[in-house]
């Protein structure tokens, strides 16, 4: 058999068509579907990972505005109110008038 | 099912073609992915066939490798064609894959397949010489077989198989060499039997 050059650019047909036999994986259907298969898969698991992410993230969140708030709301209801200077409760019109009326009644009258 | 592309063919698919599916595959076409996938399927399965000589050991590492180039199409540089990309990850899945086995069987090449022997009968003339070729691939260095593979039963050229190998040009073309003469000598022994 002549013996090829070393560097033989050509594919050799008769050598590569027995290869071809030899590495034959047979039917390509069952492969191709189970590949298919797989893939669908694998891009549902992918997906439920993204939402699984995501809903942590999100429950993460609710949480410390829940927190935010209540201390907010908290901190609105807790805080004093002024009381009111000696002006302000001398100039104030009163609560009860008649009482006023009275005592001034009272003081005329005797 | 034949292959629905041959690799020579599949080799001189347009690029654009083959970029344009990757780009849908990636944005989740199915269709796209498994138009790559029957196209692909042949030479990712005789390339793992090729280093791992099991056909189901073969067939699980082309499917790892196809679904992992799935999950790295985002990756792929669209001015390079698609293949030798591919055939990069599935022959590193074989190879991976061929590492992970426990007990690796290598069994010389039988004496009476070599050297002649009993000459089998006209109906299982085929099936001999491809079980004789597959133990002389078992026998070769794991790059020379997927270089000869690449070039002579895919019809990639020299430099496709330096990429997809990632060694030099000149060192594909000394394994294709080797791996010819080898083999050669197997297929002139069998000649002159039949």
């Amino acid at each position: 058999m002549k013996e090829p050059l070393p560097f033989d650019h050509r594919p050799d047909t008769m050598l590569g068509e027995a290869l071809r036999r030899a590495l034959d994986p047979g039917d390509a259907a069952p492969f191709v579907a189970r590949v298919l298969a797989r893939a669908a898969e694998a891009r549902v698991a992918s997906w439920d990972a993204v939402l699984a992410r995501w809903a942590r993230a999100g429950v993460a969140a609710a949480v410390l505005v829940a927190l935010a708030t209540g201390y907010l709301v908290g901190r609105a209801s807790a805080a004093p109110t002024p009381r009111p200077s000696v002006y302000d409760a001398l100039m104030a019109p009163p609560a009860h008038p008649g009482e006023v009326e009275i005592v001034l009644a009272s003081v005329i009258g005797n | 099912m034949a292959d629905p592309q041959p690799p020579q063919r599949a080799a001189r698919i347009a690029q654009q073609d083959e970029a344009d599916l990757v780009v849908r595959a990636a944005a989740g076409d199915r269709a796209a992915f498994g138009v790559l996938v029957e196209r692909y399927a042949g030479v990712a399965r005789r390339v793992a066939r090729a280093v791992l000589g099991s056909p189901e050991d073969a067939d699980d590492a082309a499917q790892d490798a196809l679904l992992s180039a799935l999950v790295k199409l985002d990756q792929y540089d669209p001015r390079r064609p698609f293949g030798p990309w591919l055939l990069r990850i599935v022959a590193n899945a074989a190879t991976d894959r061929r590492r992970r086995r426990t007990v690796r069987r290598v069994e010389p090449l039988d004496a009476g397949l070599t050297a002649g022997g009993p000459r089998p009968d006209t109906t299982t003339e085929r099936r001999a010489l491809g079980e004789r070729l597959r133990q002389a691939l078992g026998e070769l260095p794991e790059r020379r077989r997927m270089a000869v593979v690449l070039f002579d039963v895919e019809g990639y050229t020299h430099a496709e198989i330096a990429a997809v190998l990632g060694i030099p040009e000149g060192t594909v073309r000394s394994e294709v060499f080797h791996a010819r003469r080898r083999l050669r000598a197997l297929l002139a022994d069998w000649k002159e039997e039949v």
